[in-house]
Protein backbone atom coordinates (compact mmCIF):
# COMPACT_ATOMS: atom_id res chain seq x y z
CA UNK A 1 0.00 0.00 0.00
CA UNK A 2 1.70 3.12 -1.19
CA UNK A 3 -1.12 5.49 -0.29
CA UNK A 4 -2.00 6.71 3.16
CA UNK A 5 -4.77 4.80 4.89
CA UNK A 6 -7.96 6.81 4.60
CA UNK A 7 -6.40 9.12 2.01
CA UNK A 8 -7.39 9.58 -1.59
CA UNK A 9 -7.37 6.36 -3.55
CA UNK A 10 -6.99 7.49 -7.14
CA UNK A 11 -10.48 8.62 -8.12
CA UNK A 12 -10.86 9.04 -11.88
CA UNK A 13 -13.57 9.03 -14.53
CA UNK A 14 -12.91 7.46 -17.91
CA UNK A 15 -14.91 7.14 -21.11
CA UNK A 16 -15.12 3.68 -22.62
CA UNK A 17 -16.28 2.74 -26.10
CA UNK A 18 -19.29 0.47 -26.62
CA UNK A 19 -19.54 -0.16 -30.38
CA UNK A 20 -20.61 3.23 -31.83
CA UNK A 21 -21.15 5.07 -28.52
CA UNK A 22 -19.31 5.93 -25.32
CA UNK A 23 -20.24 5.54 -21.66
CA UNK A 24 -18.56 6.40 -18.35
CA UNK A 25 -16.54 4.33 -15.90
CA UNK A 26 -15.61 5.52 -12.41
CA UNK A 27 -12.27 4.25 -11.13
CA UNK A 28 -11.04 4.03 -7.55
CA UNK A 29 -7.49 2.78 -7.07
CA UNK A 30 -4.26 2.72 -9.00
CA UNK A 31 -4.71 1.71 -12.68
CA UNK A 32 -2.41 -1.31 -12.77
CA UNK A 33 -3.57 -2.92 -9.52
CA UNK A 34 -5.67 -6.11 -9.76
CA UNK A 35 -8.96 -4.98 -11.26
CA UNK A 36 -12.51 -5.51 -10.02
CA UNK A 37 -15.43 -4.41 -12.20
CA UNK A 38 -18.57 -3.69 -10.14
CA UNK A 39 -21.96 -4.12 -11.79
CA UNK A 40 -24.71 -2.32 -9.86
CA UNK A 41 -28.31 -3.50 -9.47
CA UNK A 42 -30.72 -2.29 -12.14
CA UNK A 43 -33.37 0.43 -11.74
CA UNK A 44 -34.30 1.71 -8.28
CA UNK A 45 -31.93 -0.55 -6.35
CA UNK A 46 -29.02 1.05 -8.21
CA UNK A 47 -29.62 4.31 -6.33
CA UNK A 48 -30.18 2.58 -3.03
CA UNK A 49 -26.88 0.68 -3.17
CA UNK A 50 -24.64 3.40 -4.66
CA UNK A 51 -23.22 4.44 -1.28
CA UNK A 52 -22.62 0.81 -0.31
CA UNK A 53 -20.84 0.02 -3.58
CA UNK A 54 -18.57 3.06 -3.26
CA UNK A 55 -17.81 2.10 0.37
CA UNK A 56 -16.76 -1.40 -0.76
CA UNK A 57 -14.72 0.03 -3.65
CA UNK A 58 -12.93 2.41 -1.27
CA UNK A 59 -11.99 -0.38 1.10
CA UNK A 60 -10.62 -2.54 -1.72
CA UNK A 61 -8.78 0.37 -3.36
CA UNK A 62 -6.96 0.98 -0.07
CA UNK A 63 -5.99 -2.69 -0.01
CA UNK A 64 -4.33 -2.55 -3.41
CA UNK A 65 -7.16 -3.17 -5.88
CA UNK A 66 -8.34 -1.04 -8.77
CA UNK A 67 -12.14 -0.84 -8.63
CA UNK A 68 -14.32 0.21 -11.56
CA UNK A 69 -18.02 1.10 -11.74
CA UNK A 70 -19.79 1.79 -15.06
CA UNK A 71 -22.79 4.03 -15.64
CA UNK A 72 -24.99 1.66 -17.63
CA UNK A 73 -26.67 3.17 -20.72
CA UNK A 74 -29.49 5.51 -19.76
CA UNK A 75 -28.34 5.78 -16.12
CA UNK A 76 -26.01 8.10 -14.23
CA UNK A 77 -23.94 10.28 -16.55
CA UNK A 78 -24.95 8.37 -19.68
CA UNK A 79 -26.22 10.70 -22.40
CA UNK A 80 -28.88 8.27 -23.60
CA UNK A 81 -32.55 8.11 -22.60
CA UNK A 82 -33.50 4.99 -20.70
CA UNK A 83 -36.45 4.60 -23.07
CA UNK A 84 -34.06 3.99 -25.99
CA UNK A 85 -31.93 1.43 -24.17
CA UNK A 86 -32.24 -2.29 -24.99
CA UNK A 87 -31.28 -5.28 -22.87
CA UNK A 88 -28.44 -6.02 -25.27
CA UNK A 89 -27.10 -2.49 -24.70
CA UNK A 90 -26.71 -3.18 -20.98
CA UNK A 91 -25.05 -6.52 -21.63
CA UNK A 92 -22.69 -4.82 -24.13
CA UNK A 93 -21.90 -2.08 -21.59
CA UNK A 94 -20.58 -4.71 -19.17
CA UNK A 95 -18.66 -6.63 -21.83
CA UNK A 96 -17.00 -3.52 -23.25
CA UNK A 97 -16.25 -2.06 -19.83
CA UNK A 98 -14.39 -5.29 -19.01
CA UNK A 99 -12.50 -5.05 -22.32
CA UNK A 100 -11.55 -1.40 -21.58
CA UNK A 101 -10.08 -2.47 -18.24
CA UNK A 102 -8.26 -5.44 -19.77
CA UNK A 103 -6.51 -3.10 -22.25
CA UNK A 104 -4.95 -1.28 -19.27
CA UNK A 105 -4.09 -4.24 -17.04
CA UNK A 106 -5.44 -7.78 -16.98
CA UNK A 107 -8.85 -9.45 -16.96
CA UNK A 108 -11.00 -8.00 -14.15
CA UNK A 109 -12.94 -9.90 -11.54
CA UNK A 110 -16.63 -9.10 -12.08
CA UNK A 111 -18.51 -8.24 -8.87
CA UNK A 112 -22.26 -7.98 -9.41
CA UNK A 113 -24.87 -6.86 -6.93
CA UNK A 114 -28.46 -8.09 -7.08
CA UNK A 115 -29.87 -7.79 -10.63
CA UNK A 116 -26.46 -6.70 -11.96
CA UNK A 117 -25.84 -10.46 -12.13
CA UNK A 118 -28.35 -10.67 -15.00
CA UNK A 119 -26.06 -8.81 -17.43
CA UNK A 120 -22.56 -9.87 -16.27
CA UNK A 121 -21.91 -13.24 -17.95
CA UNK A 122 -20.61 -12.26 -21.40
CA UNK A 123 -17.68 -10.23 -20.08
CA UNK A 124 -14.20 -11.74 -20.35
CA UNK A 125 -13.20 -11.99 -16.69
CA UNK A 126 -10.88 -13.87 -14.33
CA UNK A 127 -13.83 -14.77 -12.13
CA UNK A 128 -17.25 -13.72 -10.91
CA UNK A 129 -18.63 -12.75 -7.51
CA UNK A 130 -22.35 -12.16 -7.02
CA UNK A 131 -24.07 -10.63 -4.01
CA UNK A 132 -27.74 -11.55 -3.46
CA UNK A 133 -28.43 -12.26 -7.17
CA UNK A 134 -32.07 -12.48 -8.22
CA UNK A 135 -34.21 -13.38 -11.25
CA UNK A 136 -35.37 -10.61 -13.56
CA UNK A 137 -39.00 -11.58 -12.97
CA UNK A 138 -38.58 -10.63 -9.31
CA UNK A 139 -37.22 -7.19 -10.28
CA UNK A 140 -40.08 -6.64 -12.73
CA UNK A 141 -42.69 -7.68 -10.14
CA UNK A 142 -41.15 -5.33 -7.60
CA UNK A 143 -41.17 -2.39 -10.03
CA UNK A 144 -44.73 -3.03 -11.23
CA UNK A 145 -45.90 -3.35 -7.62
CA UNK A 146 -44.70 0.12 -6.73
CA UNK A 147 -47.97 1.21 -8.39
CA UNK A 148 -50.16 -0.92 -6.13
CA UNK A 149 -50.30 1.32 -3.08
CA UNK A 150 -50.99 4.63 -4.76
CA UNK A 151 -47.55 5.11 -6.29
CA UNK A 152 -46.43 5.17 -9.92
CA UNK A 153 -45.81 1.82 -11.63
CA UNK A 154 -42.11 1.20 -12.32
CA UNK A 155 -41.44 3.96 -9.80
CA UNK A 156 -41.48 6.50 -12.62
CA UNK A 157 -38.91 4.70 -14.80
CA UNK A 158 -39.89 4.36 -18.45
CA UNK A 159 -37.95 1.41 -19.89
CA UNK A 160 -38.61 0.21 -23.44
CA UNK A 161 -40.84 -2.82 -24.03
CA UNK A 162 -37.72 -4.69 -25.19
CA UNK A 163 -35.98 -3.99 -21.90
CA UNK A 164 -38.99 -5.03 -19.82
CA UNK A 165 -39.59 -8.25 -21.75
CA UNK A 166 -35.93 -9.29 -21.58
CA UNK A 167 -35.78 -8.43 -17.88
CA UNK A 168 -38.76 -10.65 -17.07
CA UNK A 169 -37.10 -13.61 -18.83
CA UNK A 170 -33.59 -13.04 -17.44
CA UNK A 171 -31.92 -15.29 -14.89
CA UNK A 172 -28.31 -15.18 -13.64
CA UNK A 173 -26.35 -17.29 -16.15
CA UNK A 174 -23.85 -20.00 -15.22
CA UNK A 175 -20.23 -18.79 -15.30
CA UNK A 176 -16.86 -20.30 -14.37
CA UNK A 177 -15.15 -19.47 -11.04
CA UNK A 178 -18.28 -18.06 -9.45
CA UNK A 179 -18.74 -17.25 -5.75
CA UNK A 180 -22.22 -16.32 -4.55
CA UNK A 181 -22.76 -14.43 -1.28
CA UNK A 182 -26.09 -13.68 0.39
CA UNK A 183 -27.37 -12.12 3.59
CA UNK A 184 -27.99 -14.50 6.48
CA UNK A 185 -31.70 -13.60 6.28
CA UNK A 186 -31.89 -14.79 2.66
CA UNK A 187 -32.92 -18.48 2.33
CA UNK A 188 -31.38 -18.78 -1.18
CA UNK A 189 -28.35 -20.94 -1.98
CA UNK A 190 -24.94 -19.34 -1.50
CA UNK A 191 -21.24 -20.10 -0.95
CA UNK A 192 -21.28 -17.78 2.07
CA UNK A 193 -23.85 -15.95 4.18
CA UNK A 194 -23.03 -12.66 5.88
CA UNK A 195 -24.74 -10.41 8.41
CA UNK A 196 -26.08 -7.01 7.43
CA UNK A 197 -29.13 -5.02 6.39
CA UNK A 198 -30.89 -5.42 3.02
CA UNK A 199 -30.07 -1.82 2.03
CA UNK A 200 -31.61 -2.24 -1.43
CA UNK A 201 -35.04 -2.50 0.22
CA UNK A 202 -34.84 0.83 1.99
CA UNK A 203 -36.96 3.67 0.66
CA UNK A 204 -34.18 6.04 1.72
CA UNK A 205 -30.70 5.20 0.39
CA UNK A 206 -28.53 4.13 3.31
CA UNK A 207 -25.16 2.64 4.08
CA UNK A 208 -23.70 0.12 6.52
CA UNK A 209 -20.04 0.04 7.49
CA UNK A 210 -20.56 -3.47 8.87
CA UNK A 211 -21.90 -4.76 5.56
CA UNK A 212 -19.27 -2.91 3.49
CA UNK A 213 -16.51 -4.41 5.68
CA UNK A 214 -17.89 -7.93 5.29
CA UNK A 215 -18.36 -7.64 1.52
CA UNK A 216 -14.92 -6.11 0.95
CA UNK A 217 -13.24 -8.85 3.01
CA UNK A 218 -15.04 -11.63 1.15
CA UNK A 219 -14.35 -10.03 -2.23
CA UNK A 220 -10.67 -9.54 -1.42
CA UNK A 221 -10.27 -13.24 -0.55
CA UNK A 222 -12.09 -14.34 -3.69
CA UNK A 223 -10.10 -11.92 -5.86
CA UNK A 224 -6.94 -13.50 -4.45
CA UNK A 225 -8.16 -16.95 -5.47
CA UNK A 226 -8.93 -15.76 -9.00
CA UNK A 227 -5.46 -14.35 -9.69
CA UNK A 228 -3.77 -15.86 -12.72
CA UNK A 229 -6.88 -16.68 -14.76
CA UNK B 1 -37.46 -22.74 -1.09
CA UNK B 2 -35.09 -23.95 1.63
CA UNK B 3 -35.74 -23.43 5.33
CA UNK B 4 -39.30 -22.12 5.06
CA UNK B 5 -40.36 -20.92 8.52
CA UNK B 6 -42.98 -23.36 9.73
CA UNK B 7 -44.45 -21.91 12.86
CA UNK B 8 -46.23 -18.82 14.02
CA UNK B 9 -43.37 -17.30 15.99
CA UNK B 10 -40.94 -17.68 13.13
CA UNK B 11 -43.33 -15.90 10.78
CA UNK B 12 -43.67 -13.07 13.30
CA UNK B 13 -39.90 -12.76 13.71
CA UNK B 14 -39.46 -12.75 9.93
CA UNK B 15 -42.12 -10.06 9.52
CA UNK B 16 -40.46 -7.85 12.14
CA UNK B 17 -37.05 -8.31 10.49
CA UNK B 18 -38.47 -7.45 7.05
CA UNK B 19 -40.18 -4.32 8.40
CA UNK B 20 -36.91 -3.18 9.99
CA UNK B 21 -34.99 -3.83 6.75
CA UNK B 22 -37.52 -2.30 4.37
CA UNK B 23 -38.48 0.76 6.43
CA UNK B 24 -34.99 1.33 7.83
CA UNK B 25 -36.31 1.29 11.41
CA UNK B 26 -34.34 0.28 14.50
CA UNK B 27 -35.11 -3.38 15.34
CA UNK B 28 -35.76 -2.27 18.95
CA UNK B 29 -38.57 -0.02 17.69
CA UNK B 30 -40.06 -2.73 15.49
CA UNK B 31 -39.92 -5.14 18.46
CA UNK B 32 -42.39 -2.87 20.26
CA UNK B 33 -45.05 -3.11 17.50
CA UNK B 34 -48.25 -4.65 18.88
CA UNK B 35 -51.25 -6.11 17.04
CA UNK B 36 -52.96 -2.71 16.88
CA UNK B 37 -49.87 -0.66 15.96
CA UNK B 38 -50.77 1.31 12.80
CA UNK B 39 -48.45 0.82 9.79
CA UNK B 40 -49.53 1.91 6.31
CA UNK B 41 -50.56 5.54 6.40
CA UNK B 42 -49.00 6.01 9.85
CA UNK B 43 -45.29 5.59 9.10
CA UNK B 44 -43.67 8.12 6.74
CA UNK B 45 -41.14 5.48 5.68
CA UNK B 46 -43.95 3.21 4.43
CA UNK B 47 -44.32 4.60 0.88
CA UNK B 48 -45.39 2.81 -2.28
CA UNK B 49 -41.89 1.53 -3.11
CA UNK B 50 -41.64 0.25 0.46
CA UNK B 51 -44.89 -1.67 -0.05
CA UNK B 52 -43.39 -3.31 -3.13
CA UNK B 53 -40.20 -4.14 -1.23
CA UNK B 54 -42.11 -5.49 1.74
CA UNK B 55 -44.16 -7.87 -0.39
CA UNK B 56 -41.20 -9.12 -2.42
CA UNK B 57 -39.02 -9.58 0.66
CA UNK B 58 -41.80 -11.49 2.49
CA UNK B 59 -42.17 -13.73 -0.57
CA UNK B 60 -38.46 -14.49 -0.61
CA UNK B 61 -38.01 -15.09 3.11
CA UNK B 62 -41.26 -17.01 3.72
CA UNK B 63 -41.25 -18.92 0.43
CA UNK B 64 -44.73 -17.67 -0.49
CA UNK B 65 -46.33 -16.01 -3.52
CA UNK B 66 -48.52 -12.93 -3.05
CA UNK B 67 -50.99 -12.05 -5.83
CA UNK B 68 -51.61 -8.40 -6.59
CA UNK B 69 -55.36 -8.73 -5.89
CA UNK B 70 -54.58 -9.83 -2.33
CA UNK B 71 -52.87 -6.53 -1.63
CA UNK B 72 -54.87 -3.62 -0.23
CA UNK B 73 -54.56 -0.94 2.43
CA UNK B 74 -56.49 -3.04 4.99
CA UNK B 75 -53.96 -5.88 5.13
CA UNK B 76 -51.19 -3.37 5.85
CA UNK B 77 -53.18 -1.09 8.15
CA UNK B 78 -51.87 -2.56 11.41
CA UNK B 79 -49.07 -4.88 12.44
CA UNK B 80 -51.71 -7.43 13.48
CA UNK B 81 -53.44 -7.37 10.08
CA UNK B 82 -50.14 -7.86 8.26
CA UNK B 83 -49.12 -10.65 10.63
CA UNK B 84 -52.43 -12.45 10.10
CA UNK B 85 -51.96 -12.17 6.33
CA UNK B 86 -48.39 -13.49 6.51
CA UNK B 87 -49.38 -16.39 8.79
CA UNK B 88 -52.27 -17.40 6.55
CA UNK B 89 -49.94 -17.41 3.56
CA UNK B 90 -47.01 -19.19 5.16
CA UNK B 91 -48.74 -21.69 7.41
CA UNK B 92 -51.79 -22.87 5.51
Amino acid sequence: MSEKAGGPTGLAFERFRVKDREEWLMRLGRPHAPAILFIPPLFEEMNRTRALIVAVMNRLARRGHCCWLPDLSGTGESERDLGDVTWRDWRHDVTFAAAHITEQSKYPLVASLRSGALVDDEAKARGWWRFAPQDGSSVARDMARSGLAGGVAWAGYAPSDDLKAALVAAKPAAVKRLRTVRLSTDPGEADAKIEGPALWRRSEPGNSAELADALAADLQRWSGECVGF
Amino acid sequence: MAAAPNDSLKVEATLRAVLADVLGLEPSRVAQFREDSPLFGALPEFDSMAVAGLLTELEERLGILIEDHEVDADMMETFGALLTFARNKALT
